[in-house]
């Protein structure tokens, strides 16, 4: 997981370096044309038309030239780009003119250093945001990732010193670590400070998981000295009962579960009962997986919700979720307010972009990713070490 | 549904181009930039995208549109045509003895999807049998096992064997009789070496006529790989998308049928065995671009008129065209719609009423249609036979009597009577028609749009022509 994206962050930079040592270089070079330019239009008004159509002209080929170095790979996004492509060397006439960098530049450029400006990091950012898309980053999301970046980058003017290698990935590392940190907190720890039973109630659409991410939780706490019940409240799905108490056996954990077709609820409350009577530690509570577009059953988890009165909800989806996990994820957590995300079948996919697009819709952390169909195919989501492996120069 | 948004965005940026009869490079850029928007925020692979925006970017601006068409309408027709090849037809399904092997990720819906597939040929007349290989997840014999009991289809299974070639092999011949075999899998992911091994093993033992890939609606990007690893293995004859019933656009479908050469063969659309519809490519691209989809709608008209009148053998919908028009007749269309689906779906087959109109109402308009129509449903279970018969007998007292009744307020019920008072009219309007006037009312139907309206957010009333 992770990996895809990795690879597009480290084209990313490259392709910001390399815009801005051309820029370097033709700073250097375009200074004098700069000055012809301006010379023309003092002696002659009418000919300066000509002089931008010339310019205009010369912009494109340049830029095309930078696209096949470095999009090789993949030269079908040439087709959509040239158009952009001609935009933007258009805007930057239009910019020369009137920008107030002008005089900036001209400092910058007395003192070695360059600026980075918008239309420096247009493509590298077209790039990116293909890049978000295909590592399944929501577009929205993404987006806002770009106006980080923009921010952060725009107008900044490095040092000869510093290269533009850093200025990128302190803007990535940055936009990123707080779109997947957000909300972050001691998972262990809270469980193990709150008053006993603790009771986790997990939600999300159908096969996303749920089940067995309890069964691989309830292995989880009983290796750090807590006891679990389970309690199957999903009393609806054909085999629900049968593939749960396959797990409690399995684990040797108590399960507490109803005939199909019962309340959720009562499964839920007779669990909660039943850990205090027998001192048992945390509650895992199961519902049936549901779409969020069925308005009766996501009633039915606030009523849940109401019921049990949970001292966390867990939100679970599936990492190879596209753009549609954000929606789910908000939709649930309207429901049911969740406190954080486990995401599975993280082993399956190589993106990751589902991770960052619901943490940051909920506003509420990624705590566990399920990597494996073992018990023990359990992790903790460790946003540092995952930003650090993201932009980190390896 | 698939690709919903493109439907919505991409109609809207159509609508800019209204009167002219040219392209500008602008309008074509912003198109462009549309589309490709669109379906990348319906999970189509980067790439793809890509690809089809360019070739509709070249055509939109190389060809000249045909003398007498408007700029709007011939973007439309290649963006129609692009979207069509893309998605190609209907995977192939003979009505015959065949085998079919299904394979996809953990939690795709394949076990649900072998159970309604069976139902969908058994109600095609053909005797199928499920076969369950799924040894490793707990619990997958049980739900196998209830799901065919619901779709009243055969199963096979072995809770006690865990070799799922051996199961596949012995269910092959305990079930012999039956014509079609669908053999469910247990779920994996490309990237499990073994499991990728265990399925070729299980292929080679099934030799299934062709396999299925069983796709969420939700899979992202990483679609195009899972597609292509199982392609592969194993060969992916056409794709099964599931769970289209939230509100993922399902575009990592078109990036598997992309990847594998071949097409979508089924829409799972709910958890209960009838929630399976074939898939139809022409009726899909039209409802898509807004232009409707009538085959579609008169075939659900069909199905749930048949279904209301097998319950009541009493009450025949052609009667309303020749009698008076009671309230029983308007319960009887309402419970009709009901079961057509969500109203939204069932508009958007209209054309007309579909895409651009239902881009304008607000996002609640049909919960609220639709909350109104079950309290009118309550109402009218609070009323004598006698009251249904003759709604002019209703006075104030009884209205008073028939609120408290059914829990509503006298407004409620005021306005249940003067929907079916409107509707009673319309209906004598269709009376003495001939077949032209029908049609003409049709067309009028169809260029209006907004005149059904009326009658469809007071009641849902507005279709009864189509009965």
């Amino acid at each position: 997981m992770f990996d895809g994206l990795k690879d597009k962050l480290g084209s990313f930079r490259e392709d910001v370096e390399e815009t801005a040592e051309e820029k370097a270089e033709a700073e250097a070079e375009t200074d004098a044309p700069t000055e012809a330019d301006e010379s023309s239009e003092g002696t002659g008004g009418p000919s300066s038309p000509a002089d931008s159509v010339e310019a205009g002209a010369d912009e494109p080929v340049a830029g095309d030239a930078d696209l096949a170095t470095e999009g090789g790979g993949d030269p079908e996004e040439g087709g959509g780009l040239a158009a952009d492509e001609a935009a933007a060397a258009l805007e930057e006439d239009d910019d020369e003119e009137s920008g107030p960098g002008r005089l900036k530049r001209a400092a910058a450029f007395a003192t070695g250093k360059i600026i980075i400006e918008e239309e420096d990091l247009e493509d590298p950012l077209w790039n990116l945001e293909m890049a978000l898309l295909e590592s399944d980053v929501e577009m929205n999301v993404a987006e806002e990732i770009l106006d980080t970046i923009r921010g952060k980058m725009i107008g900044e003017t490095r040092a000869q010193v510093e290269t533009t290698g850093e200025l990128v990935e302190v803007a990535l590392r940055d936009a990123l670590y707080d779109v997947i940190s957000v909300g972050q907190f001691d998972f262990d720890e809270r469980v193990q400070d709150a008053d006993k039973p603790v009771t986790i109630v997990f939600t999300g659409v159908n096969g996303v998981g749920k089940t067995t991410s309890i069964a691989k939780l309830s292995r989880y706490f009983e290796e750090r000295g807590l006891d679990v019940v389970m309690a199957n409240g999903d009393t609806y799905r054909a085999g629900a009962n049968e593939q749960i108490r396959e797990h409690a056996d399995a684990l040797a954990t108590k399960l507490i579960s109803h005939e199909q077709g019962g309340d959720p609820a009562a499964v839920l409350y007779d669990a909660v009962e039943y850990a205090e009577a027998n001192d048992v530690d945390v509650v895992l509570g199961d519902t049936a997986g549901r779409l969020h577009t069925s308005d009766d059953l996501m009633a039915q988890l606030e009523k849940i919700d109401r019921v049990v009165d949970p001292d966390m909800t867990l939100f679970v989806d599936e990492a190879v979720a596209g753009q549609d996990a954000v929606k789910r994820a908000e939709q649930f957590n309207d429901a049911a307010e969740i406190n954080g995300t486990v995401l599975t079948k993280a082993d399956a996919d190589s993106s990751g972009g589902a991770a960052i697009s619901i943490a940051y819709v909920t506003g509420r952390p990624i705590l566990f990713l399920g990597v494996g169909q073992g018990y023990d195919d359990i992790e903790r989501f460790d946003p540092e070490r995952l930003v650090d492996r993201l932009v980190g120069e390896e | 549904m698939v690709l919903d948004n493109l439907g919505s965005s991409l109609r809207s940026s159509l609508d800019k181009l209204q009167g002219k009869s040219r392209l500008d490079e602008d309008d074509v850029e912003e198109i462009i930039k549309e589309i490709q928007r669109s379906l990348l925020s319906a999970d189509v692979e980067v790439t793809l995208v890509m690809d089809l925006s360019a070739s509709i970017e070249e055509r939109a601006t190389g060809e000249e549109p045909p003398a007498g068409t408007s700029a709007r309408d011939h973007v439309l027709r290649i963006v129609y045509e692009e979207l069509v090849d893309l998605v190609g037809e209907s995977t192939d399904l003979p009505l015959e003895s065949q085998t079919i092997l299904l394979a996809g990720l953990q939690g795709s819906g394949k076990t649900t999807s072998a159970a309604k597939m069976a139902w969908w040929f058994s109600k095609k007349g053909l005797r199928p049998a499920v076969i369950q290989t799924d040894t490793f997840r707990p619990g997958a014999y049980d739900q196998a096992e209830q799901m065919c009991e619901r779709a009243e289809v055969s199963f096979y299974g072995d809770p006690d064997e865990d070799d799922p070639v051996r199961i596949a092999r012995d269910g092959l011949e305990a079930t012999e009789d039956a014509d079609v075999h669908i053999v469910d899998t247990a779920g994996r992911h490309a990237l499990e070496d073994d499991l990728i091994a265990e399925i070729e093993e299980i292929e080679s033992t099934v030799d299934p006529d062709r396999s299925l890939l069983v796709l969420d609606a939700a899979i992202g990007q990483g679609a195009e790989e899972q597609a292509r690893e199982f392609d592969d293995a194993i060969g992916i004859g056409g794709v099964v998308v599931t769970k289209l019933d939230g509100t993922a656009k399902g575009g990592g479908a078109l990036t598997a049928v992309n990847e594998t050469g071949s097409s979508i063969a089924f829409l799972g659309t709910g958890e209960t065995v009838q929630d399976i519809e074939r898939f139809e490519p022409n009726g899909f691209i039209s409802r898509l671009l807004g232009m409707g989809d009538l085959k579609q709608l008169s075939e659900r008209v069909e199905r749930a008129m048949a279904e209301t009148g097998d319950e009541e053998d009493d009450w025949e919908p052609e009667d309303i065209m020749e009698g008076s028009f009671t309230l029983k007749d308007m319960q009887k269309q309402m419970e009709a719609m009901n079961k057509m689906g969500p109203l939204d779906q069932v508009m958007d087959m209209i054309p007309g009423l579909g895409g651009g109109m239902m881009d304008e109402l607000p996002d609640d308009a049909m919960d609220v249609t639709q909350d109104r129509m079950r309290a009118f449903d309550v109402i009218m279970d609070s009323m004598t036979d006698d009251e249904l018969e003759n709604p002019r007998s209703i006075g104030a007292s009884r209205v008073r009597r028939i609120a408290r009744g059914a829990g509503e307020d006298e407004e409620t019920v005021q306005e249940l009577l003067q929907q079916h008072k409107m509707m009673e009219q319309t209906i004598q309007q269709f009376q003495g028609m001939g077949e032209g006037d029908m049609q003409r009312m049709m067309k009028k139907i169809q260029n209006g749009g907004g005149g059904g309206m009326g009658g469809l957010g007071g009641g849902g009333g507005g279709l009864g022509p189509f009965g």
